[in-house]
C-alpha cells in the first residue's frame, strides 16, 4: 500500500497546503439468534479508501471503493478544497511517523470456525431463551472484525494499525399479556476469541432483568437524588460531559468556548475526568490516532476544575493548544472528527452504602438503553431502577429516564464512590453520523441530587 | 453480473445478486461558513443463495474476488435459515394505476457545487438577518444512487434514483441557555424551497424568544411533524410483520381490531413521485405498492418481505428493505404517510389553556420501544397559556406510552409535512399528557 499511496501523493504536494489517504481493509462476520431461530449469519469484506486535502483552510474530502485511480481522486479533494479556501491553513505540529503495528491475538477469531462461533452463541441464546417460562424472544447479535488501516500523509508519516474487534450483544424479551418488557448486556473486546466464551453470566442475567422488569411499576416522575452505578455514570460522563470536550463543537464558536473555559470550577474537588487512547487494548484505544497523532492520558477535569479537553490537529492549532489524539473515523467513508476514546470518572473515596446513606426518597439507577445529548442538555435512560427510600435499596421501577443541564448537575454531583470500572460494550458513540464507533467509559457510583426524572 | 451469477448457480439451488452504486455530495457549512465539501463513492455487491433449501448471504464492495464471496455464502447457508420463499421470476409492476414512479431528477444529478454553495449562503444570510449573533450549521446535499437486482428465476430489475437535502441548524447561547433548532427539507425532485426552511427557523426562533415556567401534571400537547415519530416509532416497529411473527409485538393478536382514535389513518406507500423511500421494486424484487396499516383506528395490515412472509403464511407487501450493502432485506417502512385531519394548527393552539407544543426532543428511540413506552426530553417545545404561545419551556419531560395515547388523540392538523423525505406527518393534539419539569 505505501507504495501506491506514495505514488498518489507524489508531485501533489505543491498544489495542497496538506494531504492525507487512508485505506481499510476489513473482514466481518455476523451471527444473529432471534428466538428459537437463527436469524442471520453472514460474511462481508471491505475494503475502501478516502483523499482528504487542506487547501488554504479549506478541506476537500473524496471516498471511494475503487482504488485503481487514487491519483484521480487526489486532484478531486484538492480542486473541491480549493472552492472553500480563503485563508490560511492551520494544523497543529505533529512529527512524521513511519510504523507497522501487527496484533497478535491469543485465540485468533478468524481461525476459529464459522461453527464454532454459532454454537456458542446459540448457547447463549439457550441460556436466555430457557432461563424462565415469561421470555417471549431474544437477540443475540455476534460480531467480528479485523481491520487493518493504512495511513499516509504529505509530511512523511506512513501508519498502518491492525484493530480487531469482538462483541456480542444480548437481548432478553419477557412478556405477560400485554406487557412486554426488554433488557439488553453487551460486551466488547479487542482480543482473541477466549474473552467471548466467559460471557453466559450476562446472557443469564439480561434474562432476569427482564422477567423482573415486568413486575416493575413505571416510576413516577419529578426530581430525586440519584445514584448512578458504573455503567450508567460512565454513559452519563459521556454523554452529558465528554462531548462537549471535544473541541470541534468549541473552537469557532466564541459562546460556547466561553462556557468551557479552562480553569472554571465544573464540580467538587473530588470529581476527576479523564479521557485516556493510550491504555493497552481498549475498544478506544490505538497507539495512533486517524491523522497519525499518538493517543496520550489527558485530564479534562481535575480536582473538579475543568483542565483539558480533546483535539484534532486543526481545534488545537485554532485554540492554542496540544493535539491529543482525538481525531477518529468510524471507517474509510469518513473524515476523522473529534471523539472520545476511554472516557472515565476517577474513584472517589465513598463507599457505596455511604452514598446511600441519608437518601429519603431517591433512585439507584443501573446498567443503560442508550443516551443523548444536546449541547448542555442530556437524557439517558436507564436499563433497571430501583426506589431509593430511607437509605435503603427499596422496589424495582421502569422506564426511568434521566434528564438535566449538564452543568449543574455535574455541580449537583455529591458523592464519588470509590469503585471504577471501566465497561467494555459493544455499543458505541454516535456523532455526525459516524455511528457505532468503538469506545469504552466507566466511573465508580456516583450520587447526584435535583435529578429531573421523566415518567408517567 | 449475469456471469457471476451463473457461476454462483453452479453450487447452490438458486441465487440473488443485488449491486449498489452511490454519489453523494455534501457541501457543509459550519459557523455560519463554508467549512467543507465531501464526494463519496460507493459501490458494493450482495449474495444471497438458497442451498439446499437454507439461506446463505454475503457481501463485499471493490474489486474482491467474487469466488470468495460465493464461497462465504455456501458457508453461512450451511447454518442459514430454513427459505419460506423463493427468489420472485420475471418482474412488471402491474398497478395499472401506478406503472412508473418518478425517482430520478437529471436537475438533481447535474446540479453543481458551485450552486449548491450559493444555496447555503443564501439561507444563512436569510437567519442572519433575523438576527446576527445565531450561529448556523448548513447542509445542502445531493445523492445520485444506481441499484441492480438479478436472481437465477429471470427476475431482475434496476433503477436510477436522486436525492436533494437541505438542512439548517440554528443556535443562541445566552449565558447557560442554548436554543438549538433544526428543521431540513428531503425530495428526490429538485424542488426544494429554503425560504419555507428558513421562515419555519426565523418563526420558531420568534417563539423561543423568552423562556417560561411550566408546572409539572397532566396537559394538553400539540406534536408537530417533526416530533411526531415519538409517537409513532413504536408503532412502526409493532407493525413489522417479523415482530408479529415471533409474537414480541403487543400489536401481535391485535388485526381487525379497533385500538386508536378514529381519526388515525396511515398506510406505507412506496410509490409516491420522488419521495425518499420511493421505488418501483422493493430489494429483493417485490413490486412496491401503497399498505393501508390503520384504517380508523383499526389496523389492517402488519407489513411483510419474502422470508417473514413466507413463515407467516402470508404474501410480502413489498417491504422487504435492506439497511445497507451488508444487511439482508427484512421488514422496513419505504414510506409512512399519516392521513391529514381536519384541525389547523392555529385553531389546536386557540382550544388550549394551559399546555405545550412538542417541535424536537431527545433520545428518541431510546428506551422499550416495542412496549410503547417513550420518555423524552423535550429539547423545543412551546408554552400555551389561553390559546396563545407565550414562550419556550426547559427542563422538561414528557413521557407515556405510544399505544395508550393515540386513544386519546383530540385532533390532527389540516396541513401534513414531509419529515426526512419519507414520513408525512400532520400536527398531532393529544388531550392530555404527563410533563415533569424541574422545580
Amino acid at each position: 500500500m505505501r507504495e501506491i499511496f506514495e505514488k498518489a501523493l507524489k508531485n501533489k504536494r505543491n498544489s495542497a497546503d496538506y494531504i492525507e489517504i487512508r485505506a481499510e481493509k476489513k473482514e466481518t462476520t455476523t451471527i444473529h439468534f432471534q428466538g428459537e431461530k437463527l436469524e442471520k449469519i453472514n460474511c462481508s469484506q471491505q475494503a475502501g479508501g478516502n483523499v482528504r486535502a487542506l487547501v488554504k483552510g479549506g478541506w476537500g474530502f473524496v471516498s471511494f471503493n475503487q482504488f485503481d485511480d487514487l491519483e484521480e481522486k487526489v486532484r478531486e479533494a484538492i480542486e473541491v478544497a480549493s472552492l472553500i479556501g480563503k485563508e490560511e491553513s492551520k494544523l497543529a505540529v505533529s512529527s512524521p511517523v513511519v510504523e507497522i503495528i501487527n496484533r497478535e491475538l491469543d485465540k485468533d477469531f478468524r481461525q476459529i470456525s464459522l461453527r464454532e462461533k454459532k454454537d456458542l452463541m446459540e448457547n447463549y441464546n439457550n441460556i436466555i431463551m430457557k432461563s424462565n417460562p415469561l421470555i417471549q424472544s431474544s437477540n443475540v447479535v455476534y460480531t467480528d472484525r479485523f481491520s487493518t488501516i493504512y495511513f499516509a500523509n504529505s509530511e512523511g508519516s506512513y501508519i498502518e494499525q491492525e484493530k480487531p474487534f469482538l462483541s456480542a450483544r444480548f437481548t432478553a424479551i419477557a412478556r405477560e399479556g400485554d406487557n412486554v418488557q426488554i433488557a439488553n448486556e453487551s460486551f466488547g473486546s479487542t482480543k482473541g476469541f477466549g474473552a467471548m466464551e466467559k460471557i453466559s453470566p450476562k446472557a443469564q442475567r439480561a434474562a432476569s432483568r427482564a422477567v423482573n422488569l415486568l413486575r416493575a411499576q413505571p416510576v413516577e416522575g419529578g426530581e430525586y437524588t440519584v445514584i448512578l452505578d458504573q455503567t450508567l455514570g460512565g454513559v452519563f460522563i459521556h454523554e452529558a460531559f465528554g462531548h462537549l470536550s471535544e473541541a470541534d463543537f468549541l473552537y469557532e464558536d466564541e459562546r460556547m468556548s466561553g462556557l468551557m473555559k479552562l480553569g472554571k470550577k465544573f464540580g467538587s474537588p473530588k470529581l476527576n475526568v479523564v479521557d485516556d487512547g493510550s491504555i493497552p487494548d481498549l475498544l478506544g484505544s490505538a497507539k495512533y490516532d486517524d491523522e497519525g497523532v499518538r493517543t496520550k492520558k489527558n485530564y479534562l477535569i481535575k480536582d473538579g476544575i475543568l483542565t483539558g479537553r480533546l483535539h484534532s490537529r486543526e481545534t488545537a492549532v485554532k485554540m492554542g493548544e496540544e493535539p491529543t489524539g482525538n481525531a477518529r473515523a468510524l471507517n474509510y467513508r469518513f473524515k476523522p472528527i473529534v471523539r472520545m476514546t476511554n472516557t472515565y470518572v476517577g474513584n472517589g473515596d465513598t463507599p457505596f452504602k455511604d452514598l446511600l446513606s441519608g437518601i429519603k426518597k431517591g433512585i439507584y439507577a443501573r446498567d443503560c438503553y442508550g443516551g443523548m445529548t444536546t449541547f448542555e442538555m442530556f437524557t439517558f435512560s436507564a436499563g433497571e431502577g430501583f426506589m431509593i427510600r430511607d437509605g435503603k435499596i427499596a422496589e424495582p421501577v421502569k422506564d426511568v429516564v434521566l434528564s438535566g443541564n449538564l452543568f449543574t448537575t455535574l455541580l449537583n454531583i455529591e458523592g464519588v464512590g470509590n469503585d471504577l470500572k471501566i465497561i467494555e460494550s459493544g455499543g458505541g458513540c454516535g456523532k455526525a453520523g459516524q455511528n457505532p464507533l468503538p469506545v469504552s467509559f466507566g466511573s465508580p457510583h456516583l450520587r447526584i441530587k435535583k435529578v429531573v426524572v421523566g415518567g408517567r | 453480473m449475469e456471469k457471476l451469477l451463473q457461476r454462483t448457480c453452479k453450487e447452490v439451488d438458486s441465487a440473488e445478486l443485488f449491486k449498489a452504486k452511490n454519489k453523494t455530495i455534501p457541501v457543509n457549512f459550519e459557523v455560519n461558513r463554508l467549512k467543507s465539501i465531501d464526494i463519496s463513492e460507493s459501490e458494493g455487491k450482495a449474495l444471497r443463495v438458497i442451498n439446499k433449501g437454507r439461506i446463505g448471504f454475503s457481501s463485499s464492495t471493490g474489486n474482491e474476488d467474487f469466488d470468495l464471496m460465493v464461497e462465504k455464502a455456501v458457508a453461512t447457508s450451511e447454518f442459514g435459515s430454513t427459505a419460506s420463499f423463493d427468489f420472485p421470476g420475471e418482474m412488471k409492476r402491474e398497478n395499472k394505476e401506478k406503472k412508473n414512479i418518478d425517482i430520478y431528477d437529471e436537475r438533481v444529478a447535474d446540479k453543481s457545487i458551485e450552486e449548491m454553495v450559493q444555496i447555503g449562503e443564501g439561507m444563512i444570510e436569510r437567519v442572519k438577518d433575523f438576527n446576527q449573533k445565531l450561529r448556523c450549521d448548513v447542509t445542502i446535499l445531493k445523492d445520485d444512487s444506481e441499484i441492480e437486482y438479478l436472481n437465477s428465476r429471470g427476475g431482475n430489475f434496476s433503477y436510477h434514483k436522486t436525492t436533494m437535502a437541505y438542512s439548517l441548524m440554528a443556535q443562541q447561547i445566552k449565558d447557560q441557555d442554548m436554543l438549538m433548532i433544526y428543521s431540513s427539507l428531503e425530495s428526490g425532485k429538485d424542488n426544494l424551497d429554503a425560504e419555507e426552511l428558513t421562515s419555519e427557523i426565523i418563526e420558531h426562533l420568534k417563539w423561543g424568544e423568552k423562556i417560561v415556567p411550566v408546572e409539572s401534571g397532566k396537559m394538553p400537547v400539540i406534536f408537530t411533524p417533526k416530533a411526531a415519530l415519538v409517537l409513532i416509532l413504536s408503532i412502526i416497529s409493532g407493525l413489522n410483520g417479523k415482530m408479529v411473527l415471533k409474537k414480541i409485538s403487543p400489536l401481535t393478536s391485535q388485526k381487525n381490531k379497533k385500538l386508536w382514535s378514529d381519526l388515525l389513518t396511515f398506510y406505507s406507500d412506496g410509490t409516491i413521485d420522488f419521495a425518499l423511500g420511493s421505488a418501483p421494486f422493493d430489494d429483493e424484487g417485490v413490486e412496491m405498492k401503497k399498505v393501508p396499516l390503520v384504517e380508523k383506528g383499526e389496523i389492517k395490515n402488519f407489513y411483510y418481505d419474502l422470508q417473514t412472509a413466507g413463515m407467516a403464511g402470508v404474501e410480502s407487501t413489498g417491504n422487504g428493505l435492506r439497511a445497507g450493502i451488508q444487511s439482508e432485506p427484512v421488514p422496513g417502512i419505504s414510506n409512512l404517510i399519516i392521513e391529514e385531519g381536519k384541525v389547523s394548527f392555529k385553531e389546536m393552539i386557540k382550544d388550549i389553556s394551559e399546555g405545550i407544543i412538542i417541535d424536537q426532543v431527545l433520545g428518541l428511540g431510546q428506551g422499550n420501544i416495542i412496549s410503547g413506552a417513550f420518555s423524552n426530553n423535550v429539547q423545543l417545545g412551546y408554552k400555551i397559556e389561553k390559546g396563545k404561545i407565550v414562550g419556550r419551556v426547559k427542563d422538561v419531560m414528557i413521557a407515556g406510552n405510544a399505544i395508550e395515547e393515540l386513544k386519546n388523540i383530540a385532533a390532527l392538523g389540516n396541513k401534513a409535512k414531509w419529515v426526512e423525505g419519507k414520513y408525512k406527518f400532520p400536527h398531532i393534539y393529544l388531550k392530555s399528557l404527563s410533563v415533569s419539569a424541574k422545580k
